[in-house]
């Protein structure tokens, strides 16, 4: 599965347009690690605890949107985007759309 | 012959291709109805995805990344870190029991007594719940792993 933030995959020509695919997911850290997290932001620097937390949120949210693409068929999803929300201040959410797309070798 | 030189076996095969999305509609449906009877094929699945995440997220150490693990394996720092950690669980915990005391043998009518019992236990059962369902599914959380 091709999944690129352009319109057009060079070399390759779209011949159906499936539709939006999008996968969303709220995940949070537990609380002693949100803790932890406190105190670092009091000192500054990189907090690890965040970066993991979105990292996993970011992970999860594109393999439910390939999953969805998966499922109608897709051989390609593009225009991907991502966008992120606060649930509340301990957990993060991302969403990860696109539009799933079937491709042909460009004539 | 180690695990890894043997040759993978049907099922490891097939949630291989499950994991991939490579199987048909019929197929998928048919192994997901064996999933839900079947733990170890949900672990294989599970194993196959936490591969594929991590693998996809692999990224190089940086430089504080080093500093950081030092830093972690330091016996003052472990120590120090170790004996906060306690002291602040400890002393909530002790809290906690003192405030359930204080409000035990306060002049309070028996029913709000009782009502406040009634939240203590609640909030003790639907956590310790919450913690057992999270238990049971963290080895199959493929995502918590990746780092950045």
């Amino acid at each position: 599965m091709i999944v690129v933030t352009t319109d057009l995959i060079p070399g390759r020509e779209i011949v159906e347009t499936l539709g939006l695919v999008r996968g969303n997911t709220v995940r949070s850290r537990h609380a002693l690690r949100v803790v932890a997290a406190v105190f670092k932001q009091f000192f500054g620097g990189e907090v690890h605890e965040y970066t993991k937390l979105l990292a996993e949120t970011r992970e999860q949210a594109l393999d439910r949107m390939l999953a969805e693409a998966r499922a109608q068929g897709a051989d390609a999803v593009v225009g991907v985007r991502f966008a992120s929300s606060e649930i509340s201040t301990a957990a993060a959410e991302f969403m990860a759309y696109g539009t799933a797309v079937k491709l042909a070798p460009k004539r | 012959m180690s695990p890894e030189e043997r040759e993978p076996s049907a099922d490891e095969l097939l949630a291989m291709a499950y994991a991939d999305g490579e199987l048909g509609a019929a197929a998928r449906r048919d192994f997901e109805a064996r999933l839900a009877n079947e733990p170890a094929l949900v672990r294989e699945v599970a194993e196959h995805l936490r591969l594929d995440v991590l693998a996809r997220s692999a990224a190089g150490p940086e430089p504080a990344d080093f500093e950081w693990k030092r830093l972690s394996q330091d016996t003052l720092q472990r120590g120090g870190l170790g004996l906060g950690w306690t002291l602040l669980l400890v002393g909530a915990l002790a809290l906690l029991a003192w405030t359930g005391w204080t409000v035990a043998v306060s002049d309070l009518d028996l029913a709000a007594k009782l009502a406040l019992a009634a939240v203590g236990l609640g909030v003790v059962l639907v956590g310790g719940f919450t913690l057992r369902a999270r238990l049971a599914t963290l080895h199959l959380d493929p995502y918590r792993d990746i780092e950045r």
